[in-house]
């Protein structure tokens, strides 16, 4: 089960407009840190994801293993919030 | 393969969900033509990326491309139309019906709307594929906040070169445009980038190809390129590339005619070679490669596609 969600994005960033559609459309909350706003959390998404891109997308389970899905990537999103 | 009869049938489907294609749309589902587009990125296209959008008719101060493609989807989907996210791979014409194999099974469709536009074109340098999202990068918009307080590269002279470089600065300190001939972009935007040269925010090199994207432990440090015959190193902690766009129409290049460049050609009803196969927007042939022609294509299609539709129901009235 999923415990929480959490999108790192830009206010610019159409991929992330997706990512978000996707988890609404599932019924999933999700928390947003975006880097326009919070430029010193940058680093946490790099270090996450390894690649300096949004969206990032970080799926904590309940029994708190975390998967990260770098990009708009459904094949890889679809499963992780299953 | 299986049998026509089994598989699910659709009056219209419109490969891509761009500016063109969701006009389209609008239209077509309006006019209660049953439509289905299928889309493998965003919804709303190059569009959609694309930070501000200045010359779209109806917006006094302009409008933010996203702002824009949400706006043109929603009114889609408001008359019914249904975005698919998938790719479709190929189209086979089958007479009445055109079969579309897609990342959701093979499906019918009387009539087919292509209007796939365009993705980036690569340098093809050494370095762009090894680094790519690790310091090369294709979205301005998607990517460029990474590099707040940072000096940043960007590839290319035409308009989104010139356009995105100017949106990059408001995260980097210093950019250096690295144009393989001359500046190609519109007097507008060239009057735009004067402003910024002036204030030393961009360096633009002309004559400038480039040869390697170099980087050291994971992350770019310079592009070594070759400028007025001379060997250049431009440090720098990212690259940007804009060297034009590559039409998507390999998965149709033995369906439909293609010009020279891979654009589709279609006649003044934007049909292509094929009956019931339709082009619009940037991919077709002589398109003019805005979003205002992209959104007039997609109405003019849907119409002509209404026309061929009627004509078939009623073939006295041709
Ligand atoms: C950086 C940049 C800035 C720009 N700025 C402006 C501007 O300020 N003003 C302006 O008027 N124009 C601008 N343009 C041009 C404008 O974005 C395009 O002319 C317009 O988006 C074309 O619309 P389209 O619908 O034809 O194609 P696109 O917007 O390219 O949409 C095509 C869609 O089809 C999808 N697709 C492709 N192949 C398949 C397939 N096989 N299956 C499913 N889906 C598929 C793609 O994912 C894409 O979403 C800009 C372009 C760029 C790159």
């Amino acid at each position: 089960m999923v415990k929480n969600i959490t999108i790192f994005t830009t206010n610019t960033c159409a991929y992330c407009v997706m990512v978000k559609r996707f988890l609404d459309t599932k019924n999933h909350t999700y928390d947003v840190v975006n880097l326009d706003e919070q430029p010193e959390r940058q680093a946490e998404a790099l270090a996450l994801s390894g690649a300096l891109t949004v969206p990032v997308t970080v799926v904590t389970k309940d029994d708190d293993t975390r998967e990260v899905i770098v990009g708009y990537n459904l094949s890889k999103l679809a499963p992780a919030i299953a | 393969m299986a049998n026509t009869t089994d598989l699910p049938k659709h009056d219209v489907i419109i490969v891509g969900a761009g500016p063109a294609a969701l006009s389209a749309a609008i239209y077509t589902t309006r006019e209660d033509i049953e439509t289905l587009l299928f889309e493998r990125g965003v919804p709303g296209g190059l569009a959609a990326i694309t930070d501000w959008v200045d010359n779209y008719p109806g917006f006094v101060d302009g409008v933010a491309g996203l702002e824009l493609a949400t706006a043109l989807q929603k009114q889609a989907e408001r008359f019914g139309a249904v975005i698919e996210l998938g790719e479709v791979f190929s189209i086979t014409d089958e007479g009445d019906w055109k079969r579309l194999d897609t990342t959701s099974g093979d499906m019918l469709a009387k009539v087919v709307l292509i209007a796939t536009g365009s993705d980036y074109k690569k340098t093809g340098a050494p370095g762009e594929q090894e680094y790519f999202a690790h310091g090369v990068h294709y979205c301005a918009t998607c990517d460029g906040a990474f590099y707040r307080d940072k000096r940043l590269v960007v590839i290319g002279g035409g308009n989104s070169a010139v356009q995105e470089a100017i949106f990059l600065t408001r995260f980097a300190t210093h950019i250096d445009l690295l144009v393989r001939s001359t500046i190609k972009a519109s007097d507008v935007l060239q009057t735009d980038l004067q402003k910024f040269i002036d204030e030393e925010k961009i360096t633009v090199h002309l004559n400038t190809t480039i040869d390697e994207i170099v980087g050291e432990d994971g992350s770019v440090v310079k592009v070594a390129a070759t400028k007025d015959g001379e060997p250049t190193d431009f440090p720098t902690d990212g690259v940007f590339v804009f060297v034009g766009l590559s039409p998507n129409s390999q998965f149709v290049k033995d369906l439909v005619e293609l010009d020279e460049i891979g654009l589709i050609i279609a006649d003044e009803n934007l049909m292509t070679k094929v009956p019931g196969i339709f082009a619009a927007g940037d991919i077709r042939s002589h398109a003019t490669m805005q979003i205002a022609s992209a959104t007039g294509e997609g109405a003019t299609a849907a119409l002509k596609i209404r026309e061929y539709l009627e004509g078939r129901k009623h073939p006295a009235q041709n």
